[in-house]
């Protein structure tokens, strides 16, 4: 699969649709060849996306790992490390996040990297100022944009991170000794403000002030986004009195900030104009909701209703629904449904077909 | 001088851009736009506390520094992109605060509950995020690209300050230059840097960019001891935090190492950091009992007279009269 198609099916893998506008190619690529033969593929299955990922990944040349973060050779991330261990057991959020990190063989979390090396690559140098003619460039990709990519992930498991951060006075029995979270909170804290201390370090070596103005409002539409993730209802029986585009803008701060500004800013790196930096700009955005919507789609299409999955009565369908229905005749049906796992699944098909028809 | 500059704090505010969710220019921050975040705003600003018995340090240093320039004769002025070296100084150092706050499970500061206590662990950590994000939006926004760098290496010192008082040194000689270390990055290394960056805004000559950062670095770590000496010989009530305070987390301060010196028997104390049942109490007794408390004074008086050396090489003026005023004030201060 060559690269332009590449580019063209991560959308597709991630339940986008259409096609993103061509105009800002890098002269040097084709123009695309039958776009609809690739329509016809509907294999969406982990198998398939890893190696998606790890043609992408051959086509940057290298991948922004997080091992391969300089921080990694730091005495601060041994002794997190060895922080981190001594949480084994207990059941600290901060445990599941770093599991999540080593061992993820989805590669979710290097997501962000790759699509920003992806669309430096794809928009190649800028035609117009030709100031970077001195930069280096590996496999067609500038070494500022590599960084500016390494800092989009640190950003993000940073926030990871930090919304692994547990309450102390609303902690049960059942959650273990107040001191395994007291602890587990520190190291929490420790490691994410040493990941966005990385992170703040490497912008001021990128010597731009936009760049660093365009992360810098990322992190703090990303905090603004999980503030709100935080503050819908504990009990988590009702759905937030939103409708679909306070949803969508929400959505935007917590999962679109992050991508779509870090585009945006590799293009900047590259003294792309403006309109090649607000194309940049909403593909990443696209690309990150998608992402998002696509998830929260997941418990709905499942070929099995049996197997009770949860989702989220403030995820994208159920918003949907409420909206469509009305809020008082949406509670009135959650009322209506109880805990059983029978009635759950036939509340989960309810869902489906109201979606369904009205999609 | 101190009316003055508490009117002029009034005044200044920072507000972001109104948002779009679009690019446009890149750097549109946000508003605290839904109620929710209206929240972490008072948060923000009930802990910046703005009572004028309550200005930190930090702050006077920095409109007081402004007044570099003077010896440059470019202009008598403070610059607006100073200005907002303190704004940023004031509030990477709040979310510090905050975030410390959290760590060490802190009830009350400044004499006020902290965030942590009234609002949660989790908003807590976020507040100080968001702080921190504010402080970056703003200093992209003076376009120096020197005094970003220069700001940056202050997050990653605090950072690492914190990471330095989780471990601890079993060599007597080393525990004192790590607690100096630690001294520097967690507190110093703001100030110095501030100062530098002040500096570097209003004068192209390095030799003043040196004076600024010396002076801002003795101060600070003068400004620490003090505070380490305080949490031993004040009580509660003048302090706004408990004090026994650096005891009760383990950690062994200026007077706490001197008096090994003498008593070394602590050095058990220290070492397991104070966890025994009544390890606090006895170590609060050694230490009043020595002279740990006068050699950390004397040593902070040492770093004053540093940094009133550095502050000299500045020709005379009202404002250098001020910093030189403003380093006895901090051995003097009892609070």
């Amino acid at each position: 699969m060559n690269f332009r198609q590449l580019l063209l099916h991560l959308p597709r893998y991630l339940g986008a649709s259409g096609s993103p506008r061509r105009l800002w190619w890098s002269p040097s690529l084709d123009t695309i060849s039958s776009v609809g033969s690739w329509r016809g593929r509907s294999s969406k299955s982990p198998a398939h996306w890893n190696q998606v990922v790890s043609e992408a990944e051959k086509i940057v040349g290298y991948p922004t790992s997080f091992m391969s973060l300089r921080c990694l050779l730091s005495d601060e991330l041994s002794n997190i490390a060895m922080q981190v261990r001594k949480l084994v057991g207990t059941q600290h959020p901060l445990l599941t996040t770093a599991r999540g990190l080593v061992h993820d063989s989805w590669n979710s979390l290097q997501l962000r990297g790759l699509v920003v090396l992806l669309i430096s690559k794809a928009a190649g140098p800028s035609s117009v100022n030709t100031s970077c003619q001195n930069y280096d460039m590996v496999s067609g990709i500038y070494s500022c944009q590599r960084s500016l990519a390494e800092i989009t992930e640190l950003i993000h498991i940073a926030l990871l991170v930090h919304r692994g951060i547990v309450n102390l006075n609303e902690l049960q029995s059942s959650d273990g000794p107040l001191k395994d979270m007291q602890f587990g909170n520190k190291i929490a804290i420790l490691s994410g403000d040493f990941l966005l201390a990385n992170a703040c370090n490497g912008l001021a070596l990128l010597q731009n002030t936009k760049v660093v103005e365009l992360l810098a409002s990322a992190l703090m539409d990303l905090v603004q986004g999980v503030y709100h993730e935080n503050s819908t209802s504990k009990e988590s029986y009702i759905t937030d009195d939103i409708g679909i585009s306070t949803w969508k803008e929400q959505t935007f701060l917590s999962h679109g900030a992050l991508l779509a500004k870090s585009c945006q800013a590799a293009m900047e790196l590259a003294k792309h104009d403006a309109e090649v930096q607000n194309m940049a700009f909403q593909y990443g955005k696209h690309m990150a909701m998608s992402h998002k919507i696509n998830s929260d789609v997941q418990p709905f299409i499942k070929e099995k209703t049996s197997d009770s999955m949860t989702f989220n009565l403030n995820s994208a369908p159920v918003v949907l629904h409420q909206e469509f229905l009305g809020r008082d005749l949406w509670i009135k049906q959650i009322g209506e449904s109880s805990s059983t796992e029978v009635q759950l699944s036939n509340f989960q098909q309810m869902l489906l077909s109201t979606l369904l028809s009205t999609a | 001088m101190a009316s003055r500059w508490w009117r002029w704090r009034r005044g200044c505010s920072w507000k972001p851009a109104a948002r779009s969710p679009g690019p446009g220019s890149p750097g549109r921050a946000g508003p605290l736009g839904p109620s929710a975040a209206a929240e972490v705003r008072a948060q923000v600003h009930r802990r910046k506390g703005l009572d004028l018995s309550q200005i930190p340090y930090i702050n006077l240093v920095k409109h007081l520094t402004s007044a570099c320039p003077n010896v440059c004769r470019i202009s008598r002025h403070v610059q607006a992109s100073q200005r907002a070296i303190a704004l940023i100084a004031e509030m990477i150092h709040t979310a510090s605060l905050v975030h410390d706050d959290v760590i060490d499970d802190a009830s009350s500061r400044r004499g006020k509950h902290t965030v942590n206590k009234i609002w949660g662990e989790k908003k807590a950590v976020l507040a100080g995020d968001l702080i921190l994000s504010a402080a970056s939006i703003a200093l992209a926004r003076i376009g120096n690209t020197t005094v970003i760098s220069i700001l940056t290496q202050v997050i990653e010192d605090l950072v690492r300050g914190e990471f330095l008082q989780l471990g601890s040194k079993e060599n007597e000689n080393e525990r004192f230059a790590h607690y100096l270390e630690k001294t520097f990055k967690k507190t110093a290394s703001l100030i110095a840097n501030s100062c530098k960056a002040v500096s570097v805004l209003g004068c192209p000559d390095p030799v003043v960019h040196e004076i600024a950062y010396q002076y801002g670095k003795n101060v600070g770590i003068a400004f620490q001891l003090i505070d380490d000496v305080l949490d031993f010989t004040s009580c509660s009530d003048q302090m706004g935090k408990p004090t026994s305070a650096d005891l009760k987390l383990g950690l062994a301060t200026g007077p706490v190492l001197f008096a090994c010196q003498q008593f070394p028997e602590m050095n058990a104390m220290i070492m397991r950091r104070f966890s025994l049942p009544g390890d606090v109490d006895r170590a609060r007794q050694y230490v009043l009992q020595s002279d740990g408390v006068q050699q950390t004074t004397y040593l902070a008086q040492q770093y004053c007279h540093e940094a009133i050396r550095e502050i000299s090489k500045l020709r005379p003026s009202p404002e250098r009269d001020a910093l030189i005023q403003l380093s006895e004030i901090v051995l003097t201060r009892d609070k």
